[in-house]
């Protein structure tokens, strides 16, 4: 089955340096939390639309759908107890607080597809590489990058459970989430059990093949960037510069909101 | 007098936490560019003492260890595993667990890069050893795309870019197909001609080992013997009382009284026909008549499973299953064999339900799978997965055994009397209470055969039952799976242990690329010999000898009935 994160395909966005897709997620992170009102946001968000369909990541975004619809939904909601405004619509929330909350839940879905987007287009070897050229210790970047290899392998782990369980006769699929989450809870323990099993192999394996054996090491990988990565980077400045400037400005604030 | 590349001296390790010393006193010194084959049952230490060689133990693994390790002129006590790395190369059993990078070129690059080789360096060694497992086309594909055999030569190729002096394998076949074994000794085979490197290869399965120059036989932790390896092949009674497979042609030769014992298919045609001794047709023709009885007897009936022209898709288009027609009869019991990735056990999981199919249909009791659902299903068809520790999860046998049945809201009472029943049937009576997680790996297999069987199904299938036991449990597991099937169930399981087809399967289906490729009687598929290899199988050696008789015979007892003349 396949289950990896990395989606193997030659898109313009994945030939992009691992650096610059590092400092677009930063520049997206920053921009994103500098306005409040939604339509100050619109601009942002079409970016980060536009990524996805380039570097077509959508694959990933829908496995995790389900995660996002109820994100989003409990944001939109949540966000209104947090915040007031002057024109009340009903109960807690007011127009204003309405408008935060959609903001907010703007911001957070930009922030999870641009984390989406960088390691479906960026192999692990090279998001290590990345980080360890933006100055990060080595062995703090693979320790970041193992974690995300756990993803697959505890994703298939899942499935193959899951499977063994329905074949029980365990009734996966009926019932209300919170039903479901209870008779999903039990087949957490071989998925423990495995992935530890696993994890301990990984560390054997790791350690057979000099793991740190040196202080000093080489890396095979070679990184280059090119006139397209200098491009995207200037556009990030300017995005960036721009979005800092109307912030300053006073653009992008909504009226009358107070957060708590 | 050149100092020996493994010297180990009056070794002995007890794990933390444990009582008892998983190996004890092991005096064994290995000279550069030998080939030396660690065999034993499971729990013998094979693995721990693998593992002593490059250090994980003690290192990694914490506990006891008394006396030394050498390799190399370095004491594993004072170095790392990391430093150890350069002289000593480990390759595991597991394949998936051991490779970690997007990229099998990359995958190679990782231990070279840990011990700072520049980078032009790099690219020649991934070069070259690519070259030397056979996969220069591979360099720019994720490992996670390859076929077990596949991952298990980068494995290789990845611990030999390191270009260690020392070499160990511990099981590196035990997963994998015929062909695939043969793929790895094959690379053994040529490893073991270069004078540089010393190999020290853990393995169960007998046939595999004859190219070692020796074998060291270990039992509850201790050396039992050290010799040459075609010495030992033939001491079969030991093999046997130790609880490990003995050669089939040893012993027929042995039983038979022949005065030299051959060891490989040729050797054994060439004694066969020094002897003088001839197959009884007679006898022959009525083994095959009786079969033939037994075959129309039973698909006289009713099929229980029936697959036509059925097609199977993963989502994102992988086609696994290509037009499959095949009928399962009430009462048998079949094997179905196929290479890694062949698509046995996508096929396997259509006769439950848990996967439905994309095209074609399948049928059980005559109501399409669709129809029934996996819950009704669930009922009448039981499958055991290949990792029982995907399956098992809760704290006593008990609770696992009876999870399936009150599940199906049988009364307490009931689910009592199945429980004790169940466990009886697999050979653990009264232990109920027990932990399942602490028990061995067969143990936890039959616990999930157990909970498997209770809900009491008609069919039950068994996804590799014997993978990752040793002889004499697969032995027992398999004894178990015919008494089921002798008190009324249908069996259908799926192997990589052609002796266990042989062995045990009534009927056998080939799987290749999604077809069904070769089907009929276990003699008969085993006749095709041809065949078999293009689906990657190959009969045991026992089988390929009587093959080159001309006849199929599948056991030495059996060719022992048909013998005649000669001087015996």
């Amino acid at each position: 089955m396949d289950s990896e994160l990395y989606l193997d395909y030659n898109t313009p966005y994945h030939r992009l340096d691992a650096r610059t897709k590092i400092l677009v997620f930063a520049a997206v992170f920053i921009g994103a939390l500098l306005f409040q009102d939604p339509r100050w946001l619109l601009p942002t968000v079409l970016l980060v639309l536009a990524q996805l369909l380039v570097s077509r990541s959508t694959r990933n975004l829908h496995r995790i759908r389900f995660v996002l619809i109820v994100m989003s939904a409990s944001s939109v909601i949540l966000w209104n107890f947090f915040a007031g405004g002057e024109t009340p619509l009903f109960w807690v929330f007011d127009v204003e607080s309405m408008l935060y909350s959609v903001s907010r839940t703007f911001v957070i879905l930009s922030i999870v597809t641009m984390g989406a987007i960088l390691i479906s287009t960026t192999r692990n070897e090279e998001l290590i590489m990345g980080m360890i050229k933006m100055g990060l210790p080595y062995r703090v970047g693979f320790a970041i990058s193992t974690s995300l290899r756990l993803v697959p392998t505890v994703a298939s782990n899942l499935m193959t459970i899951s499977q063994a369980q329905r074949s029980r006769g365990l009734d996966l699929d009926s019932g209300n989430i919170l039903e479901r989450l209870k008779k999903f809870l039990p087949l957490l323990v071989p998925v423990f059990i495995s992935s530890i099993r696993n994890t301990n192999i990984f560390g054997m394996a790791l350690e057979s093949r000099g793991f740190g054996a040196r202080e000093d090491r080489t890396f095979y990988l070679e990184m280059h960037m090119t006139s397209t990565d200098w491009i995207v980077l200037a556009f990030c400045l300017v995005y960036v510069g721009v979005s800092i400037w109307l912030n300053l400005a006073g653009y992008g604030r909504i009226e009358g909101l107070t957060r708590f | 007098m050149t100092e020996p590349t493994i010297a180990i001296q009056d070794l002995s390790y007890r794990y933390r936490g444990t009582k008892e010393n998983a190996i004890e006193g092991i005096n064994l010194t290995l000279e550069s560019g030998e080939f030396l084959v660690l065999m034993g049952p499971t729990e013998a230490g094979k693995s721990t003492l693998a593992t002593c060689i490059n250090g994980l133990i003690p290192h990694f693994h914490k506990g006891k260890l008394e006396g030394q390790v050498v390799v190399c002129g370095k004491n594993t006590r004072d170095h790392t595993v990391s430093q150890m790395a350069e002289d000593v190369g480990l390759v595991f059993q597991d394949f998936e667990a051991q490779l970690f990078s997007t990229s099998v070129e990359l995958e190679i690059a990782f231990g070279p890069e840990n011990f700072a080789v520049s980078r032009e360096e790099i690219a020649q060694r991934i070069d070259e050893n690519l070259a030397y497992v056979g996969l220069g086309d591979f360099r720019k594909r994720p490992p996670s795309t390859l076929s077990g055999g596949q991952k298990q030569k980068l494995a290789i190729a990845s611990v030999l870019a390191l270009q260690p002096k020392v070499l160990v394998m511990d099981e590196p076949t035990t997963d994998l197909d015929p062909i695939s074994k043969m793929g790895i000794y094959e690379i053994t085979g040529r490893l073991r001609k270069r004078s540089d490197l010393t190999l020290l290869v853990v393995e169960h399965e007998t046939e595999e080992v004859l190219q070692a120059d020796r074998i060291a036989l270990l039992k509850d932790g201790r050396l039992i013997r050290v010799g040459p390896a075609r010495e030992i092949l033939r001491d079969v009674d030991l093999f046997e009382n130790m609880g490990l497979m003995p050669l089939g042609i040893v012993r027929f030769f042995k039983d038979i009284g022949a005065p030299e014992l051959p060891l490989t298919p040729d050797e054994a045609v060439t004694a066969w026909r020094r002897s003088g001794w001839q197959i009884s047709c007679e006898h022959y023709d009525a083994l095959v008549a009786k079969e033939r009885e037994a075959e129309q007897a039973i698909s006289a009936q009713e099929p229980l499973i029936r697959c036509r022209d059925l097609e199977f898709n993963y989502p994102g288009g992988v086609k696994a299953l290509d037009g499959i027609d095949l009928d399962i009869y009430p009462g048998d019991i079949v094997a179905i064999v196929g290479q890694n990735g062949s698509g046995k056990t996508t096929l396997a999981k259509h006769f439950n339900g848990l996967l439905l199919p994309t095209g074609g249909s399948v049928s059980v009791n005559g109501k399409t799978t669709q129809e029934q659902g996996i819950f009704r299903l669930g009922q009448l068809v039981g499958y055991v997965f290949q990792n029982p520790d995907h399956q098992i999860f809760s704290e006593t046998v008990f609770d696992e055994v009876s999870f399936g049945p009150r599940l199906r809201g049988l009364p307490e009472e009931e689910v009592r009397a199945r429980v004790t029943e169940t466990l009886k049937a697999v050979g653990l009576e009264g232990t109920e209470e027990e932990d399942p997680f602490s028990m061995t790996k067969s143990g936890r297999q039959r616990v999930a055969v157990a909970a498997v069987l209770a809900v009491q199904p008609d069919v039950l299938i068994l996804d590799e039952p014997t993978t990752g036991l040793d002889y004499r449990e697969q032995l027992s597991m398999m004894e178990m799976v015919r008494q089921l099937n002798e008190n009324g169930s249908t069996i259908i399981f799926i192997t990589h242990h052609m002796w266990v087809v042989a062995e045990y399967a009534r009927k056998v289906f080939v799987i290749k690329d999604g077809r069904l490729f070769l089907e009929g009687t276990t003699r008969e598929v085993f006749s095709h010999e041809q065949e078999l290899l293009e689906a990657s199988l190959r009969p045991p050696h026992f089988i390929q000898f009587t093959n080159l008789l001309g006849k199929t015979l599948l056991r030495p007892a059996e060719l022992l009935a048909c013998t005649e003349g000669g001087e015996g």
